[in-house]
């Protein structure tokens, strides 16, 4: 267990519209969520638990995600609690990601310059 | 809470899932399991604080902060038991009694009438100049005639008078009901439709035609055990069969003959029953004039939606005019300036006069709340300071300012709703108890109930009672200085000073409202009093009475009511113990009636308003009533056309010379005058002894008799005797009522004995609650002050001295309040002027004794305190600094 000081401390916001992109891709429960974006980003952002729940109950609060138990694991034996997005979700999802461009690109506009075309 | 639990598990469990799942993770990578689970652990990172951060985003954070010190405030509470139980008790008894009372005002005051837009409904008086001034009286059948025909204004007008009918079932004697007795077309101005059967039809009012009835509910659960097969039976009432045709509404409630009054006068019938069954009036038109007959009939009627009660009476006045205009010249009257109408709402007619003294309840059970809060607050006070430490603490740990209010406004919270909840108990009780001894002639008795508004209501005092009691405390703790308070030792807190002028304020608040509450029970007190033991002009103790109503059925001709009559006063007479019997044709204390004029015969233009009363022999010497001149009624004066006049007239009739042997007019018939008798107060208590001219009974034999007897024993025991007595030769005589004298005197008095004990209990109660306030200021204060008692003392004070010190304290807002307290209450008086006789405004004997007992009262309250605050040892006080 290194500690990973690469670790970006991610915003709340940003967490928020990384889950909804997580579970563009099929329902998934806590753990999935927080593995899935570990292995994607490269262990490069790891979501703490502390502020991955809140987030997931935050969002199931605004509605753009759901909740159900369901069985799962090996032999059907175990439950979790599945979230899936909801068509608010996804709406919101698609905002989010535009805003997010259209920051980065402000930011980079900053940063490095373009010659005016 | 319950539905948080759900939650709370629900997360528990997807947390120990994701623990799980980390703990096979790791075991995976080699790990073992204990050591797994240890690691899965730390990456979850603090349970609780993951747990805390969805609570808070589930939005909870703040009601639990309020819930928690709701629940430690409950726990604070049961610590000091002492407290918790006087501070409720005090609130629940206040707010119980509020509520009863707001209960009353509601039901009589403010809620519209029972009836469909009753705001239509209002009732019509002739207004006629020669009678008594320009008095409201109800209408002649004739003019209501032309009323209902012209009166556009109106949508139906109804005719209404009541009576006391004996109604018979099968064997047994007859028993008093109540009986409306209405032109047909009542219920459809009221717009009630029958629960079952029907209404009257018009044809019901025509003579022959009009021998039914319909029950009111009440009278049909009652008599008649709520039957549906009841429609088609036949009762005798009043001796006249009658076919039941209907049943009213359990909603159904007519004002009885007390609320609604023909004639306005300032007296009420004892006894007047609820109305209990309907029947139709016959009004033969011919059978009245075009003057006279006024003040028999009430007048209901409903106006047209849209039409105001000004327009109503605007076009009632002109009728009048054309109705005075059109009258046959030989019915004029040349006394008769002017003929006019008023319209009032019926509401207004059937709450009446008893308005001021509810209100004045109101206030007074009101005031009673302010003390009970005030005096809570300081207790509050009291406990605060001891609690400022607390405080200090919370808020140096980082409480919000909001959050240390709300801890100390939470005790306030709690007690006020438990005294609420107790308080609306003791309601319910108190308006059970009230309806048994309510003043008898508080209209809409019957609609008397708890309902929603009220419990409003009581909501609202609760909130005020939390705010009075708790605020100050609360405020003063959330302004707390941490650093200040922690730096001082408990016994001598910051703000001290301030707090104790706060206290000395609250209680001279508590000493200001309790004055004026015992000022206005001494005068109330001294009025009563004034009533009961002014010259009346008649003795009433020793003295049964009988209330008699002969059917017109049987006793229809004149001979025969005689003849009844002559058999019960013999009867009477016979009783062993009786000293004398008599009869009158109307009861004593219940007002003026039968009012006539007199005029001289050889004198006509002396003349004099009286009221006409039709009496036996035996019947002043039964009232012990003073004769003043000539004789009172013989057995001669049967056949002779004798009249005894009351003092006031025979000397308005005559001012100079005797009227023995004169010669008087009334009622278009001679008499001789024959005897003086006293003024006496023999209509009411509460003016001046009225105008009376008295006939001997053969000349027109009431329906209505009233027997009396006189006796060696007292009167309780007499009664049953002479209702045997009157049953023994008519046995299915209705007997409407049986009482003493002495009963009568009290129940015509009801109103203003009601009045004043209840200011009486609510002033014992605000002199107790007040006491108990001086005594815990006093109480805290000499707790608080120990060291300076200690120190005083030591230096060269003596116990006397330490005395003067505890009662100085409390001499200022006591003397304060007292002062302000007189004057106001002088204020005070002024507005309940017209409810009291025979008292002014300013009264300084009563309010010199009010002083009195309140001085003594509080020197009671400072005494114990003062004698602990004089026995501090001063070595043990300042061995503990």
């Amino acid at each position: 267990m290194e500690q990973d000081s690469d670790r970006i401390e991610l915003l709340q916001g940003t967490l928020d519209m990384l889950i909804l992109r997580t579970l563009q891709f099929g329902p998934a429960h806590g753990h999935q969520i927080a593995k899935h974006i570990q292995r994607t980003t490269d262990d490069l952002l790891q979501v703490e638990h502390g502020s991955l729940y809140p987030a997931l109950h935050r969002l199931e609060r605004k509605r753009w995600i759901s909740a159900k138990w369901e069985p799962a694991g090996k032999d059907l034996r175990r439950e979790f609690k599945y979230y899936r997005l909801t068509a608010a979700g996804k709406k919101q999802l698609v905002t989010e990601e535009s805003n997010w461009k259209r920051m980065t690109q402000a930011i980079a506009r900053i940063m490095w310059p373009a010659e005016e075309s | 809470m319950w539905w948080q639990k759900g939650r709370e598990d629900d997360l528990e469990r997807e947390l120990r899932a994701d623990l799980e799942l980390e703990a096979a993770e790791r075991e995976e990578q080699g790990l073992t399991p204990e050591e797994a689970r240890r690691a899965a652990g730390r990456a979850l990172g603090n349970v609780t604080r993951v747990k805390e951060e969805v609570r808070e985003s589930w939005g909870w954070a703040r009601w639990e902060a309020v819930l928690q010190d709701l629940r430690y405030a409950g726990r604070t509470l049961g610590k000091s038991k002492g407290f918790a139980l006087t501070a409720g008790i005090t609130l629940a008894l206040a707010i119980g009694a509020s509520t009863a009372v707001f209960t009353v005002v509601d039901s009589v005051i403010l809620r519209p009438l029972n009836y469909q837009q009753s705001g239509q409904l209002v009732v019509a008086w002739e207004r006629i100049q020669v009678l008594g001034g320009g008095g409201a009286t109800g209408p002649n059948p004739r003019h209501a005639d032309v009323w209902t025909k012209r009166a556009t204004a109106f949508s139906g007008l109804a005719l209404v008078r009541q009576v006391g009918g004996g109604l018979a079932l099968g064997g047994g004697h007859p028993q008093l009901v109540g009986t409306v007795m209405a032109t047909p077309n009542l219920l459809d101005v009221l717009q009630v439709q029958p629960l079952l059967g029907r209404g009257f039809e018009p044809d019901n009012g025509v003579a022959g035609k009009d021998a039914v009835a319909i029950l009111t509910y009440p009278l049909w659960q009652s008599r008649f055990q709520g039957d549906s097969k009841v429609i088609g039976r036949t009762v005798r009432l009043s001796d006249i069969p009658r076919q039941i045709i209907g049943v009213l509404p359990a909603s159904f409630h007519f004002p009885n003959g007390n609320a609604l009054r023909s004639f306005r006068s300032k007296q009420a019938t004892s006894n007047a029953p609820e109305p209990g069954i309907l029947i139709p009036a016959v009004i033969d038109l011919n059978a009245y004039g075009w003057n006279g007959d006024y003040g028999n009939w009430v007048a209901i009627a409903r106006l047209h939606p849209g039409v105001s009660i000004g327009q109503a009476e605007a076009q009632l006045n002109t009728i009048q005019d054309g109705i005075l205009r059109d009258m046959p010249a030989n019915e004029r009257d040349p006394r008769f300036h002017a003929l006019s109408a008023s319209v009032q709402p019926m509401q207004e007619v059937v709450v009446g006069d008893s308005e001021t003294g509810l209100w004045l309840l109101l206030a007074a059970v009101l005031g009673l709340l302010l003390l009970a809060c005030l005096n809570l607050a300081n207790a509050q006070l009291g406990r605060t300071l001891s609690r400022q430490r607390e405080a200090a603490v919370r808020s140096a740990l980082g409480a919000a300012r909001w959050r240390l209010v709300w801890n100390s406004l939470a005790e306030s919270l709690l007690l006020a709703s438990a005294g609420a909840g107790a308080g609306v108990v003791l309601a319910i009780a108190a308006l059970d108890l009230f309806r048994i001894a309510a003043p008898i002639d508080l209209p809409r008795l019957a609609e008397v109930h708890l309902n929603a508004g009220v419990l409003f209501f009581s909501a609202g005092l609760t909130v005020a009672a939390v705010l009075v009691s708790g605020i100050l405390p609360a405020l003063h703790l959330g302004r707390i200085d941490p650093q200040a308070s922690l730096q001082q030792g408990t016994n001598r807190s910051a703000g001290q000073r301030q707090s104790r002028s706060l206290r000395g304020w609250l209680i001279g608040l508590q000493v200001f409202g309790c004055t004026v509450l015992l000022l206005v029970t001494g005068l109330f007190s001294k009025s009563l009093l004034f009533l009961l033991h002014q010259d009346k002009g008649f003795e009433t103790a020793q003295v049964a009475v009988a209330a008699v109503d002969l059917a017109r059925n049987n006793y229809r001709e004149a001979p025969a009511r005689v003849a009844f009559d002559d058999a019960v006063l013999r009867n009477l007479r016979a009783l062993p113990g009786v000293q004398s019997a008599g009869l009158v044709s109307v009861m004593p204390l219940e007002g003026e009636s039968w009012i006539e004029g007199l005029q001289r015969v050889d004198q006509p233009e002396h003349e004099s308003i009286i009221n006409l009363r039709w009496v036996s022999p035996g019947y002043f010497e039964t009232m012990r009533e003073t004769l003043v001149a000539g004789r009172f009624f013989e057995e001669r004066d049967r056949n002779l056309a004798s009249a005894v006049l009351s003092e006031s007239v025979a000397k308005a009739l005559w001012p100079t010379g005797s009227p023995i042997g004169g010669q008087v007019r009334t009622e278009g018939r001679t008499f001789t005058v024959i005897g003086v008798v006293g003024d006496s107060r023999t209509t009411s208590l509460k003016t001046v002894p009225p105008r009376m001219a008295y006939l001997h009974y053969k000349d027109r034999p009431p329906f209505a008799t009233f027997f009396f007897v006189r006796g060696r024993q007292p009167a309780d025991a007499l009664i049953a005797d002479v209702r045997q007595a009157i049953w023994k030769d008519a046995p299915d005589i209705t007997i409407a009522r049986t009482k003493t004298l002495d009963a009568q005197l009290n129940d015509s008095l009801a109103r203003e004995r009601f009045q004043t004990s209840v200011l009486i209990i609510f002033g014992m109660a605000a002199l107790l609650l007040a006491m108990l306030g001086i005594y815990g200021v006093l109480s805290y204060s000499t707790a608080t002050r120990k060291q300076e008692i200690g120190v005083r003392m030591a230096l060269g004070a003596t116990r006397a001295t330490i005395y003067g010190l505890t009662f100085r304290e409390a001499a200022k807002p006591v003397g304060a309040g007292l002062a302000a307290g007189s004057a106001a209450s002088l204020l005070a008086a002024r507005l309940i002027e017209k409810l009291l006789y025979g008292t002014r405004a300013v009264d300084l004997p009563v309010l010199f004794l009010v002083a009195a007992l309140f001085l003594a009262a509080a020197v009671t309250a400072a005494f114990l305190p003062a004698r602990r605050a004089a026995s501090v040892d001063p070595m043990e006080v300042l061995r503990a600094e």
